[in-house]
């Protein structure tokens, strides 16, 4: 309890400060440029957020190549969409991490890439476990302080948030990964959340 | 609407839903007030995660991508009457969610995606989406849009041909609703065009809101082949916008989702 509040008080909140990715320039003002055509701020934009896109892509397609076709078609995407933007319904961050994140699960969920992920189901629930995201992440402030927030997960919740979001797999694959009963594994994944964004606090 | 749809959220927030209960979910979150802050905070929370796997990727991308760009044209800004937009977005119901309109060259993957954003609804007072459609407001008589009902016809009418009768529309895509209203009479009639179905078990409740922002219930519209209209019960005096709900069938005492359309009433 004392932990999550000085958390609390004493790091800024991801929602304030659009995370790390957004230390710098102003993502929403860049979308709203790039709405206008502004190839210019448009590149701000990539280059702010890149990191963090092609590295989600990554975590859930794995092979590098399609990663790259992924992370392409998903700033395309933002490109195209960038006037459809609403500030009043979420970061410009969380905007364009939805669209990532939904492009890279689209695609591993696509048959092919699905059936060479099914070969690897075993081994990948060990893959997505604690210790591999610790070691994948480098000492920015923000990560240390997801890792931080993850912490107050329960075991089982960190579980399943984790190869829910960072693996791409759907809450009755993550149930038959961690040998819950089916139906268990999304109250799983909402209860883990639920405390990330209390710890974290996130505010709509 | 199942109960049961509400622990989809955090599911959904995680794109860990399969295909159907996707669109199952999207169909209630565009109802459910509760499930779009909650896929909103959750979202939030969850895209935290993405900082413990930054990693660059090849300058070679980055290339690529200011190359495609040049070559796509930006879609443009909606321009709709925002007062009128259905709860949650156009997850289910509205006709927009049809575009994207693929570009030449861009591919249908591209394309794809365009659905992806979620559609939370920004929280809007009755009040000030009201003031918002107030801008559509149009003085005089609105006759054509009135011209074939049979038996509600008359009080239609009366509304119509009350000296002081006034009309105002607001539309959004193919949704569009025109209301004729009569502060001396009292009474108000509406008309719906390009109504998508109440999803099962559910009806369109019209509600007066007066201006202390309290929604008093007018009775429902029925549409059919998406097309309807409905003299509204109750008393018109004390309202300062009509608007419409999505309930449960057989109504609510007051309203339990956003607005699809709210008219406000000079
Ligand atoms: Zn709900």
């Amino acid at each position: 309890m004392m932990d999550r509040m000085t958390a609390a008080s004493s790091d800024p909140p991801v929602t304030d400060s659009e995370g790390a990715a957004a230390r710098g320039p102003d993502l929403t003002d860049l979308l709203r440029r790039s709405a206008r055509g502004d190839e210019e701020a448009f590149a701000g934009l990539y280059d702010a957020t890149s990191r963090r896109v092609y590295g989600l892509v990554l975590r859930i397609v794995r092979d590098p190549a399609m990663s790259e076709e992924v992370t392409q078609e998903v700033y395309l995407d933002v490109w195209r969409t960038s006037a459809r933007f609403d500030a009043g319904r979420g970061t410009a961050l969380s905007w364009l991490m939805t669209i990532a994140h939904r492009a890279a699960v689209d695609r591993v969920r696509s048959s092919e890439a699905s059936r060479r992920r099914d070969d690897a189901h075993a081994s990948a629930t060990q893959e997505v476990d604690f210790d591999a995201t610790a070691e994948a992440a480098h000492t920015s402030i923000e990560a240390a302080r997801v890792r931080k927030a993850l912490d107050t997960l329960t075991e089982a919740q960190r579980s399943a948030v984790e190869l829910a979001y960072l693996g791409g797999y759907t809450h009755t694959e993550v149930a038959r990964l961690l040998d819950l009963p089916l139906g268990t594994a999304k109250t799983r994944i909402r209860d883990g959340l639920i405390r990330l964004r209390d710890t974290l606090g996130v505010t709509a | 609407m199942s109960p049961d749809l509400h622990h989809l959220s955090g599911a959904y927030a995680v794109d860990a839903l399969d295909t159907d209960e996707r669109s199952a979910f999207e169909q209630h979150l565009s109802l459910c007030s509760a499930c779009q802050s909650d896929v909103h905070e959750l979202t939030e929370a969850a895209h935290a995660l993405a900082a413990l796997t930054e990693a660059a990727p090849p300058a070679s991308l980055r290339t690529a991508v200011l190359a495609g760009i040049g070559q796509v044209r930006p879609l443009p800004p909606l321009v709709v009457d925002d007062a009128a937009q259905p709860v949650g977005g156009d997850a289910s119901t509205a006709p927009t969610h049809d575009e994207p309109e693929p570009v030449a060259g861009e591919g249908a993957a591209v394309a794809r995606h365009a659905k992806v954003v979620p559609l939370f609804r920004r929280r809007t007072t009755w009040i000030a989406a009201a003031a918002a459609a107030a801008v559509l407001a149009v003085g005089g008589v609105g006759v054509d849009a009135w011209t074939s009902q049979e038996p509600e016809l008359t009080a239609v009418q009366e509304v119509q041909q009350a000296p002081d009768s006034s009309t105002v529309t607001s539309s959004r895509g193919e949704l569009s609703a025109e209301l004729t209203y009569s502060r001396e009479l009292g009474r108000s009639a509406i008309s719906m065009t390009g109504v998508p179905p109440a999803p099962d078990g559910m009806t369109y409740q019209l509600w007066y809101v007066g201006t202390d922002e309290v929604a008093r219930s007018a009775g429902f519209i029925e549409p059919d082949d998406g097309r309807g209209q409905s003299v509204l019960e109750g008393d018109l005096s004390r309202a300062a916008a009509v608007g419409v709900t999505v309930e449960p069938a057989g109504g609510s005492d007051a309203p339990t989702t956003e607005p699809i359309v709210v008219l406000a009433l000079g």
